[in-house]
Parts: C-alpha cells; sequence; structure tokens
C-alpha cells in the first residue's frame, strides 16, 4: 500500500531536465571584481552578501604543513619546512605548489580518494572473503593517472573501456565491488548473485562519475530523479558481458628479455632434433599412428625448393596444423619460416587460425592454420634456394592442448622444379589412427617449456573478463531475476542531455583509431557498448561529469565539497553553496583540456585555501560550520594519511612504489579467510598504506578505526569521527609503540643534544614552547624519550590538518 | 543531556541539508530542533529523524522517538543456519509421512542440489511448561524456557546463502557493507553506559561469524557507531597498557599529552573537534577501567557461575558460558545492545557453525550442548535480575533448513522460505507462538514475516520508528529497513 501512495505522489516531484540544476549545461558566469584568483572572487563575493569576512592568510609555518599533508599526504621534514619558511620569492608557495603537484607522493595520496569513491577492496567480500591478489594493478594504475595528470576524460573512458584503449588494468574500477565467491547449482540464487554484481557495477558508475544514485532504479522507477527502470536496465546493457575475473594483462612488456626466451626456444628445438634422429626413417615398414602432438618425418637426404603438405583427411572438421617445420642436412635450424607460403584455402575471420601462423615458430591453437574445406586442404612451402632436407615436422598442436581436426591422411611431397611433386612421406605407412596417440615428451624438455610458459606469460589483472557477445539484457520486473520482462538495449539516461551512439567509428569493422587510439582489431559488441557508455559520460556536453568531479576535488581540498552530497547531484541532493563557482570550475577544468592539475593549482593558489583556520567568534556564530568559507577549517588527518605521517616522522617510511601490496592482517589458509591483525611489523609494513592490501569489511587494526571506508559501499565522503577506541589504538597497538621507539631513536641520533627540540621540530613542525620543552623535559628525564614520543604521535597538533 | 544545540552536534550535520530544508520557511536549526524534541512533524509521515550527536560524547544517551518498552537489546546470533525442524518448529506430518518424498517438490534444488526425502525431527519432541509448546530434547534447557518465550515460527529471509543471510539480518541488507542493527540503534539511542561502547559484539570461542565484522559494522555511520568487538577470552585490542611499559610512565605520558593538547586547544578556542578528541582519550581511560572490570568474574558466585557452565569440561562451552555471563555485566553496566554469538566461520562444513549439510545429528550433537545451558542460564539470570522487565532478548539464525535431506546425504539444505526466531523480554508476550510454517516446515504460510519486520519491531520497541530513524549516505536517506517492514504488532504486550 505504501508503495502505491509514493508512486502516487512522487513523479510529481521528478524534475526534468530544464529544471534541475545539475541537468543543465554548466556556464561561466562573470568572475565578480573581487580578487585576482577567480576562485576566491566567487568566494568573496558570497562572503560579503553573508557579511562574513575572509581570514587572513594563514601563518607560513601552518600554510607549509597543510598544503604537504593535503597534497602528497605526508608532513614536511624540518628541512622542507625550513626552505619554505625562508624562501623570500614573493612566489614561493606556487613553487611549493607545483613541487608538491609533481611529486611522485601525489597521485599516491590522491588515488586514496578516488579508489574511496569506486569502492575499490583486494578481496571478494561476503562470506569466504578471500584475497584478489591481482587486484592492485588498477590501484597503480589510478596513482599513474593522477601522477601523469591523465585528463579526466580519458580517465573515464579508461576505467570503462581501458582494454580496448591499450590501457588494460583500469577496468579494474568496474570490477572492484564485491563478489560472493560461494557458488551454488540453485538457479535463483545464481541469477540474484549476478544481479548484484551487475548491479554494482552500474550504481558505481552512475554514482562516481555522474552523481547519480542510478541504483535506485533496480527495482521501479526512480522516485526522486528522473531515471526509469528500463534506463538502469539500458546501463546494465554495457556491463552484461563483464564478469568478475582476471585475465591476461595485454600489451603488458614481457618481463624477461627476448633473448633470454629465444634462447630456451632454442634448446628446446635443439633437444628434439637430437631425439628427432632416432625417428624411424619415413620409408620404414610401419611406423606409429600420427598423433596431435608432434608427428616427425625423418626422409634420406633430398634436394627440394617446395615442400607440400596435403591432407586427405582429418579426425574431423577443417584440419588445423599447428606449425610445419623443416630440417636441412646443413643447418641444426627449421628453414620453414624462411619460405613463402601457399595454401589450398584458409578459414575465414579468425586471427588464431591464419596460414603466417603455420611457420611463425610460435607455438598452440591461437597460432595455428586451419583449412577452408572439410577434412581437405595443402599448404606449400616455397624456399628462397633449394636446400638438401632430411626431415620435416608438424603437428596439431605442438603445446599438446588440441586434438581435433587432426590430419590423419595425409601426404608430403617435394619439388625442385615447379609442379614436379614426389612423394617422401605419407600416412600410408603409419598405424591406423589411434585416438590416445601420443608423444613422449622428455623430462627435460617439460621443464624447458614450464620455464619459457611462465616467462610468456603476460601478468594477470583482477580486471574482469569479457563475453565479446553479451547475453541479452531483459529488464527485471520488481528488480527479480525471475520475472524477466522485455528486451532493454545499451543506452543513457535521456535527461542526460547527450546523444548515447555507439558511434561509427567504433561500428566500423576496420582497424583505425578509437578515441585517438590505434587498435588492432575491430571491438567486440560488448567493447562497443562500454565505449559508447564511456564516450557518453565523457562528453563535454555531460553537464554532470565536469560538475561531480570539481566537486570532488573540492571536498577533497576543504573537507566539504560545494556540493555537499558528492555522489548525488539529484534531487535528493543538496545544491551547490556556490552555483556559479562550481560552474566556472568544471568549465575551467574542460577548457583546459580535463587537467585535474590545474584545478588543483588554483585551488591551493587561492587565498580560500590559503587563509588562517581560526575561529572567529564573530564569524563563528553566522556560520560554525565554515560553509561560506570564511576560514580554512581544520580537520583529523585521513587514516591513510595519518599511518604515513607516522612512519615519516619515525624515519621509518618506505617509500617503493607499486606493485603487490602488504597484508595488515596474518596469513591464513582457511576457506573462509580469517582476519587476524598483524602484531608485528617489518620491510614491507613500512611502505605507504596505499599499498597495504585493502580488505573488504574488516578494518585494519590500527588505524581502520578511524573511518576508514569498509568498501562494501562506494564512501564518497567519510565520516570523521572521534572514538575511544581510537585513542587507545594510538597509545597501545603494537604498530604505535614501535613507531614511538623508532621516532625516540631517531630523535637520539639526529639531536642527541637537543631531543625535546628535534622531536617536537619532526612532530609538529616547530620548536616547543618554553613551558612544553620545561615539561617534556621532566617526562624525558623520568620516562625517557620513547615516551615523550608516544605523547607527540597522540597530540591533537599532531593528527590535525591545520 | 547533551544540548542539542551544541557546536559539536551541528557540526556532525549535514549544514546543507538543512538549508534546503530551511527553504520550507522555518530556519534550518530552529526545525532540526523541533524535529529532535518532539513530534510537530509527525504528520509528514516520511520526514526523517536523525540524532543530535555531540561528537565530545558521542555514547551520552539520546531520547527515543516515543516512550520505549525496551531500554536495551540482547540478540543472540546462531551462525550457520539452525534448523527449526529439529529444535522449535514442531511438524508431526515429517514423522508421519518420514522417508517419502515431499509433495510438490520434484525438480527442486536447493542450495547444494537436489533433495531426497522427508526425514522427521532427529530430537523427540515434547510439550513443555504450562503453554505445553511442543520443543526438541535437542535444547533441553531452552526448552523449559517455553512459557518466557515468543516464537516466530513464519520468518522469511531473502538469500539461501550464508554470506547475504547473515549480512541481512543483522544489517537489513544482503550486500556487504551497511550499518548493523547495533549501529543504528546506538547511533539513535548512545548508552546508558558513560564508560562502556553504546554496542558490544561477543563473538564465540570458536571464531567471528561467518560474515565476520559486518554484524558489528558501522559502515556509513560515523565509526563511533560500530560494535565493540571482543569476547571473555579475547580483550578489546589494544585496551590495555602494554606490559613493556610501567603503569607510572604510560601515567606520565598522558598527562603530558593532557596538557600539551589543553596548550594547543587554548591557541585554537573554538573548535570543537579538538576538544572531542580530548574527551575521547579521557573516555578511553575510564573504559579501560570498565571494561577489565566487566570481563572480571571474580566476583560471581560459584553457583552462578556453574550455572553458564563456565568451568565446563567442554572448552567451548565454558568459553560460550563466560561469554553469556559477560553478556550479563554488559548489559547490566548500561551497554545499550549487546550482540552474542554462538557458531563461528565455517572451518569445514558444519565445523564450527550449525550448518549441518552432511551429517546433521552428529554435528548438531556437538554445537546444541554448547549453547544450551548457557543461553538458557542467561535468561533465567537476566528474569531473576529483572533484567527482563527492559531487556530486549532476540534469538536468531540466518536461515532455516529444509525438511528433506539433501540427496546422498544425512543433513538438511538451506531453506529461508520458513523457520524460527524467538524473542523474549521488554514488550513481548510470553509462552506465545506467532506465525506457522506449511505441513512440512518448508515454507511460511501463516503471517508470513520478513526480517525487516523483526527490526522493525525491535527498533518499535525501543521508542523508535523505523520508518524515520535515518541517515543519508550516497543519495539516499537510509533505514535499517530500506523501504519495507512492519511492526509486528500482534506479538507485543
Amino acid at each position: 500500500m505504501k508503495i502505491y501512495f509514493l508512486i502516487a505522489i512522487l513523479p510529481l516531484t521528478w524534475l526534468s531536465a530544464e529544471e534541475h540544476w545539475s541537468l543543465r549545461a554548466p556556464v561561466k558566469s562573470p568572475v565578480p571584481a573581487l580578487a585576482e584568483n577567480p576562485i576566491d572572487a566567487f568566494v568573496q563575493d558570497k562572503l560579503a552578501k553573508e557579511t562574513l569576512a575572509p581570514s587572513p592568510l594563514a601563518d607560513r609555518l601552518t600554510l607549509v604543513r597543510r598544503v604537504f599533508l593535503d597534497v602528497i599526504g605526508l608532513p614536511p621534514s624540518p628541512e622542507e619546512a625550513a626552505a619554505f619558511l625562508n624562501d623570500p620569492a614573493p612566489d614561493a608557495f606556487e613553487h611549493l605548489v607545483d613541487r608538491l603537484l609533481a611529486s611522485p607522493r601525489f597521485g599516491e595520496r590522491w588515488a586514496r580518494n578516488w579508489l574511496d569513491v569506486v569502492r575499490f577492496a583486494e578481496t571478494h567480500g561476503f562470506e569466504m572473503n578471500q584475497e584478489r591478489p591481482n587486484a592492485w594493478p588498477y590501484r597503480d594504475y589510478v596513482i599513474q593517472a593522477f601522477n601523469s595528470d591523465l585528463p579526466y576524460d580519458r580517465f573515464v573512458l579508461e576505467q570503462l573501456a581501458g582494454d580496448v584503449l591499450g590501457s588494460d588494468a583500469a577496468t579494474g574500477f568496474i570490477v572492484g565491488g564485491s563478489m560472493d565467491q560461494v557458488t551454488s547449482p540453485d538457479p535463483v540464487l545464481t541469477a540474484n548473485q549476478r544481479a548484484d554484481e551487475l548491479h554494482d557495477m552500474v550504481s558505481t558508475t552512475g554514482t562516481a562519475f555522474l552523481g547519480l544514485s542510478v541504483g535506485c532504479a533496480r527495482c521501479h522507477d526512480h522516485k526522486f530523479d528522473p531515471i526509469s527502470q528500463t534506463e538502469y536496465f539500458a546501463l546494465r546493457a554495457a556491463f552484461e558481458g563483464v564478469r568478475h575475473g582476471e585475465r591476461p594483462l595485454q600489451g603488458a612488456l614481457v618481463v624477461s628479455p627476448q633473448q633470454e626466451t629465444a634462447a630456451l626456444r632454442r634448446q628446446i628445438a635443439d633437444t628434439w632434433r637430437k631425439l628427432d634422429a632416432d625417428a624411424p626413417l619415413a620409408t620404414t615398414e610401419l611406423r606409429p599412428s600420427v598423433n596431435s602432438q608432434r608427428n616427425v618425418e625423418r626422409i634420406a637426404p633430398v634436394k627440394a625448393k617446395w615442400v607440400r603438405f596435403v591432407i586427405a583427411a582429418t579426425t574431423q572438421a577443417e584440419p588445423c596444423l599447428d606449425e610445419l617445420e623443416i630440417y636441412a642436412t646443413d643447418s641444426a635450424e627449421n628453414i620453414a619460416p624462411q619460405g613463402r607460403l601457399t595454401a589450398s584455402g584458409t578459414y575465414a575471420g579468425s586471427p588464431k587460425h591464419t596460414l603466417a601462423h603455420l611457420t611463425d615458430g610460435l607455438h598452440g591453437n591461437d597460432f595455428s592454420w586451419i583449412s577452408d574445406t572439410p577434412g581437405k586442404g595443402w599448404v606449400t612451402v616455397e624456399l628462397p634456394e633449394v636446400r638438401e632436407i632430411n626431415g620435416i615436422v608438424w603437428g596439431r598442436d605442438l603445446r599438446r592442448e588440441f586434438a581435433d581436426r587432426l590430419a590423419v591422411q595425409y601426404q608430403i611431397e617435394i619439388a625442385t622444379e615447379p609442379d614436379a611433386w614426389r612423394i617422401v612421406a605419407s600416412s600410408g605407412n603409419r598405424q591406423a589412427f589411434a585416438p590416445d596417440a601420443v608423444t613422449t615428451v622428455p623430462k627435460e624438455i617439460v621443464s624447458l617449456e614450464a620455464r619459457l610458459k611462465s616467462m610468456e606469460s603476460p601478468p594477470l589483472i583482477y580486471g574482469g573478463t569479457f563475453q565479446d557477445v553479451p547475453p541479452p539484457t531483459m529488464r527485471l520486473n520488481r528488480g527479480d531475476p525471475m520475472q524477466p520482462r522485455e528486451l532493454v538495449n545499451a543506452a543513457g539516461i535521456a535527461a542526460v542531455p547527450v546523444a548515447f551512439t555507439e558511434n561509427d567509428s567504433v561500428l566500423l569493422p576496420s582497424i583505425g583509431k578509437i578515441c585517438g587510439q590505434e587498435i588492432s582489431r575491430p571491438p567486440t559488441e560488448n567493447q562497443r557498448r562500454r565505449l559508447a557508455l564511456a564516450q557518453w559520460i565523457a562528453s563535454p556536453a555531460n553537464p554532470l561529469t565536469a560538475r561531480v568531479i570539481a566537486n570532488r576535488l573540492w571536498q577533497q581540498h576543504f573537507g566539504e565539497g560545494l556540493v555537499s552530497t558528492p555522489s548525488d547531484f539529484g534531487h535528493n541532493g543538496s545544491r551547490p553553496s556556490h552555483p556559479e563557482l562550481l560552474d566556472w570550475l568544471a568549465c575551467e577544468l574542460m577548457e583546459h583540456g580535463w587537467s585535474l592539475k590545474h584545478l588543483h593549482r588554483l585551488i591551493l593558489t587561492s587565498h580560500t585555501f590559503q587563509q588562517a583556520s581560526e575561529a572567529r567568534p564573530e564569524a563563528m556564530i553566522k556560520d560554525a560550520g565554515d560553509q561560506w568559507l570564511w576560514r580554512f577549517r581544520p580537520r583529523r588527518l585521513d587514516a591513510e594519511v595519518l599511518h604515513d605521517t607516522i612512519l615519516s616522522v619515525s624515519g621509518q617510511l618506505d617509500l617503493r612504489m607499486g606493485g603487490p601490496g602488504f597484508s595488515g592482517f596474518e596469513p591464513n589458509t582457511n576457506y573462509v579467510r580469517v582476519y587476524n591483525a598483524k602484531l608485528t611489523f617489518s620491510g614491507d609494513d613500512f611502505r605507504r598504506m596505499i599499498y597495504m592490501t585493502k580488505v573488504r569489511m574488516q578494518p585494519e587494526g590500527t588505524f581502520g578505526a578511524f573511518d576508514c571506508p569498509d568498501a562494501g559501499q562506494v564512501a564518497p565522503k567519510r565520516n570523521r569521527s572521534t572514538t575511544p577506541l581510537q585513542a587507545l589504538n594510538l597509545l597501545n597497538s603494537p604498530f604505535m609503540l614501535q613507531q614511538a621507539t623508532a621516532l625516540a631513536e631517531r630523535v637520539q641520533q639526529e639531536a642527541p643534544g637537543g631531543q625535546v627540540e628535534r622531536a617536537f621540530m619532526l612532530c609538529f613542525g616547530r620548536s616547543p614552547t618554553s613551558t612544553e620543552a620545561s615539561q617534556a623535559l621532566v617526562l624525558v628525564t623520568e620516562h625517557g624519550l620513547p615516551a615523550l614520543a608516544r605523547a607527540l604521535l597522540n597530540a591533537n597538533e599532531f593528527v590535525t590538518l591545520p | 543531556m547533551s544540548d542539542p544545540l551544541s557546536h559539536a552536534g551541528r557540526h556532525l550535520l549535514d549544514r546543507r541539508h538543512f538549508l534546503k530544508l530551511g527553504g520550507t520557511g522555518l530556519g534550518g536549526v530552529a526545525l532540526t530542533s523541533l524535529l529532535s524534541r518532539d513530534r510537530l512533524l509527525a504528520s509528514t509521515h516520511q520526514a526523517p529523524l536523525r540524532p543530535l550527536i555531540d561528537a565530545a560524547h558521542p555514547y551520552a544517551p539520546r531520547p527515543s522517538h516515543y516512550l520505549p518498552k525496551a531500554k536495551q537489546v540482547l540478540v543472540i546470533f546462531c551462525s550457520g543456519a539452525v534448523s527449526h525442524l529439529d529444535t522449535f518448529d514442531y511438524k508431526p506430518e515429517l514423522v508421519k509421512r518420514h522417508d517419502t518424498p515431499m509433495p510438490g517438490s520434484s525438480g527442486l534444488i536447493t542450495f547444494q542440489g537436489e533433495n531426497g526425502n522427508l526425514v522427521k525431527p532427529l530430537w523427540e519432541f515434547k510439550p513443555r511448561g504450562q503453554s505445553g509448546k511442543m520443543i526438541s530434547e535437542m535444547l533441553p534447557n531452552l526448552a523449559e524456557l517455553a512459557d518466557d518465550l515468543c516464537f516466530i515460527h513464519s520468518m522469511t529471509a531473502k538469500s539461501n546463502t550464508h554470506g547475504p543471510a547473515e549480512n541481512q539480518m543483522s544489517t537489513g541488507f544482503t550486500l556487504d557493507g551497511f550499518p548493523s542493527m547495533g549501529a543504528w540503534v546506538s547511533y539513535a539511542l548512545g548508552s546508558e553506559s558513560a564508560d562502556l561502547p553504546s554496542f558490544v559484539a561477543i563473538p564465540d570461542p570458536r571464531g567471528v561469524p561467518q560474515t565476520g565484522p559486518n554484524h558489528w559494522n558501522s559502515a556509513f555511520l560515523p565509526a563511533a557507531f560500530q560494535g565493540t568487538a571482543f569476547n571473555s577470552d579475547r580483550p578489546i585490542p589494544n585496551l590495555q597498557r602494554p606490559s613493556t611499559l610501567s603503569q607510572n610512565t604510560d601515567r606520565a605520558t598522558r598527562d603530558f599529552l593532557a596538557t600539551l593538547n589543553d596548550q594547543h586547544l587554548s591557541r585554537h578556542t573554538g573548535d570543537s573537534d579538538l576538544a572531542a578528541r580530548i574527551a575521547s582519550y579521557e573516555l578511553a581511560a575510564r573504559m579501560q577501567l570498565r571494561a577489565a572490570e566487566v570481563a572480571d568474574f571474580k566476583h560471581e558466585t560459584v553457583a552462578t557461575l556453574e550455572q553458564y557452565g563456565a568451568n565446563d569440561a567442554n572448552k567451548t562451552k565454558a568459553g560460550f558460558g563466560r561469554n553469556c555471563l559477560l553478556a550479563r555485566r554488559l548489559l547490566e553496566r548500561g551497554v545499550r545492545f549487546v550482540q552474542l554469538f554462538n557458531g563461528s566461520y565455517a572451518m569445514g562444513e558444519g565445523v564450527g557453525n550449525w550448518d549441518g549439510h552432511k551429517s546433521l545429528q552428529q554435528q548438531y550433537s556437538i554445537h546444541a550442548p554448547i549453547l544450551d545451558q548457557p543461553c538458557a542460564a542467561l535468561i533465567r539470570d537476566l528474569k531473576q535480575r529483572g533484567m527482563l522487565e527492559d531487556t530486549l532478548v532476540a534469538w536468531v539464525t540466518e536461515f532455516g533448513r529444509m525438511p528433506t535431506f539433501q540427496k546422498g546425504a544425512s543433513g538438511r539444505d538451506h531453506n529461508p522460505k520458513g523457520f524460527t526466531v524467538w524473542l523474549t523480554g521488554a514488550g513481548v508476550k510470553r509462552g506465545f507462538s506467532y506465525g506457522a510454517t506449511d505441513e512440512f516446515g518448508y515454507r511460511a504460510v501463516q503471517n508470513e514475516t520478513s526480517i525487516y519486520d523483526l527490526h522493525a519491531t525491535i527498533l518499535h520497541l525501543l521508542g523508535l520508528d523505523h520508518e524515520r530513524l535515518s541517515f543519508y549516505h550516497n543519495g539516499v536517506e537510509r533505514r535499517l529497513t530500506d523501504v519495507h517492514g512492519e511492526v509486528i504488532r500482534d506479538i507485543l504486550t
């Protein structure tokens, strides 16, 4: 009854594109002539209307700590702080900003914010919650994207369709959410699990890029925003062919140098050739049956310019040959690759089965030739000159995986003059085909092959697997997978005024450029849909995309966005406090090639960012929440910044970037992963927290209590709460005790005669006051330097972004 | 009570949302004040109620929406899915039709696949107490309490796999990442205890339940409302001063820290977050004493320890017994919401919890004695001390089990279509049964009830309107009961 009630009244509150602010294109209003930096002009304009005055510039020590902690998530060393404090240049702060934005530490800090927004974690969630050991490449991708200032529109495109655009790891975005590893033969459960996975992809895409709670339209039309249930399923269609899982990283640099793999291949070939010398001559009375793996035709030395392999019958379908090797008496090497290939015909349309693969030296089904005629076909190798040959080797699949399409009746012919063919070997004197016939592979070759395989395998990424042609998408009545209704095609949301087209350049089956990217094969249906969605989102005509990201940057600098509901720009979200400023930033972003660093620089160099943080009583009365930005509001450091800052001042921080992360938990092999927090720390544990394997739902032992998102749902905005458990963790955890000791040792080593001074400088960037100094000295004298270190690391001043 | 209009309180509120509301003609702050003091807006049915949180005192008691029947809640959660058919839901038809196919079940595929024939209860049922309620011999001590319990036999769950189903029972949602019932209650009402967390989760001695910390997660609610997990064997992590530090050094360090923070605050007056953080260190210090005291059973009588089985030769039972005792002691000290777990994550099917797929009789013969005596002792003890007057107890499990054995096995598969939970204590009828499954116990057919309804009822008994207690997250005014739930009026006193 309630549902009907809502449906009856709520559509009246729907706002059309013309009415709702976020669906209108952003416009650059004239900048009020109040300040040099347009941000300040807009902010001060509002302040004046609210009869509030901006605060003066913060003192330089506050500024340098603020900008370091905000931009790179680490405090300035006393030396770095001093360099800025003593820099007389009028643009010293601008220089500092530029330097910090160029630091690799910047991407490590800002990646965390994005990973919150997209609920990224490196475990599956739910009951089993096992690790995803190959999810980290997406984390590294995000860090690199921010560091290299990848244009934001490109960042959007790549996360949805990086597999087409040469940025394979980026699709970790799509499958960054939870997935229930428990499987069941129950079709209803399986369908629900699948629907939940797709829902996660759709709703995360909607909130992260568009700031629209698209997920609300899963069971019914959105109750507040113009998103129909059909449109939800149209978005889902773009992901319908995506499944959770790992895939080999395309275009990855093969880790081992080429010459190493070439040497291994050579060694394998040589070993075979020695064995082949013992094979029966092709003219022997009765030879073993052919097999799919590797067949040797040893022949008495004979001159040849042409070698022809003629197939008369197969086990089934068109014959397939993986490789055809020709050996000459004067060389140890296979000479077939030097020849020119012709064939009776080649299986159409499959890049895996081209004629060139026949002599390319690459083994396996993916590098084989298939004839175009069932049961029949021939191939000819024309050598550059007449050679004396003594052996031919061939197989259906030299990797010994595929056994179908095997030639069972064949003959091998040679010629020195055109068409003067002479048979040198055939199936005629082989035993009748035995389906279980195999080639005996010596252990030596097995182990060489294994080494080669591991060297050639590209790394895996948890970036999803893609079905070329996705299954159909049906609208599900009430969101119930057991109640499919009509078919829905991939599309965008009509209220967003951008055309959704699987555009022509994408549809063309030819090879060319997509989004500026050279592609080697036409995109699949799956890829086309995701590309179309990505282009629809990343279009400069999309009124939401630039606004949403501009607002996120603002929020991360000031603690609160211009729109305080950063992933909801719909009717239920809040209105921007400074609509003209938000629009100006969005336009500025697009006009500057979607450069995020450009916006960061504008924000950081504004007076608004650099103003003092004092809570002026007269302003507090009017605007305690600092909505109008009359001060820079201080805030407690995020969990990760706190972790890294502690390691930084204790001198333990390990700045190695990228690659597999470290765990905050003890290893465990139970099939339902049990997470027990580590109690001792060393080595990798002192890397930045962005490299700590992000466990879904299980907070890390010491810092998790500081409002670390659980990655169960997206976290566009963290809480910033204060709890006694935070206090206990910072006071008593083994990690903190170890760091307090390390800090004490560092201080002792660096300033044996001025420990208190040095400890304050490291932790707060300033000298102690005389009261503090005398109290600290008493503490150190009576209880040792680690006691002082433990206190400083717990201090409000230490954990606050000033 | 804290001033609802303190700076700190206002800081924690979403200020722009007020502005939007402010557009209706009332000033944002004035409107909040109205919302918090009384329910002038009650006629606007859907208006969300967000409690005002004083950042310096997040556990301070906060008023309910209306007069509550219960002040505290104890949830006893049996992880792994207890078979209702072998415990509380008596089905004589199963005895009659033992080893025959369940009508209409041909081709039925449940969680693990195909099912065999109907199987009668593996323990005998007997009438109990004045009410004559039929309860099996599997849990003889709990059975004796029949006249005190309020059974809901028509519970249903949305998922038939443990992860999502446990999520739903504790958070209302099958997905990961939603706040647990205890976090919602603690967010709404704070604590009656000044020095203990408002929400404590007590994991089983064998380990955490199947979806682990999801059960006590605060998710997008502030971290202050996260359940603090500890039990009688594993204290709150980092609670106590490290053994390498002397008490004197610890005290001197914290005194120095306090003066440092005071001096810093005097340079930054007006920032309530700083004051809140100072307060959190003071609360931590009190909690260190109080949490140690609550877990120290030295003043409990031998008879009490005996009743709870706290020194039983069965180590798991003894551990669970001590956890039951800990639960009572936490409730006595005013902790708002206690979650007591029986059964852990899976360490093999049916090992560690109630997931009796393969050989149910054998497995439940291990699990039942661990639960039975200590749990019954806890209920009796609460009753005897008069605590059931304002404490609501809910015994739950994530779903039930099939009336059939699985094909080729001697256990029952998952069944979310109908199962039993029971309540006792403040505000609920005693010796009462509500709802029913069909003749085989397969499907709820009378007064079908959802987990949303159960949650709505629990909130209702605490004086909270489940349709209005909300928190804005990511585009949605979130509730424990999503957009569902009806208070189960028939079971209320």
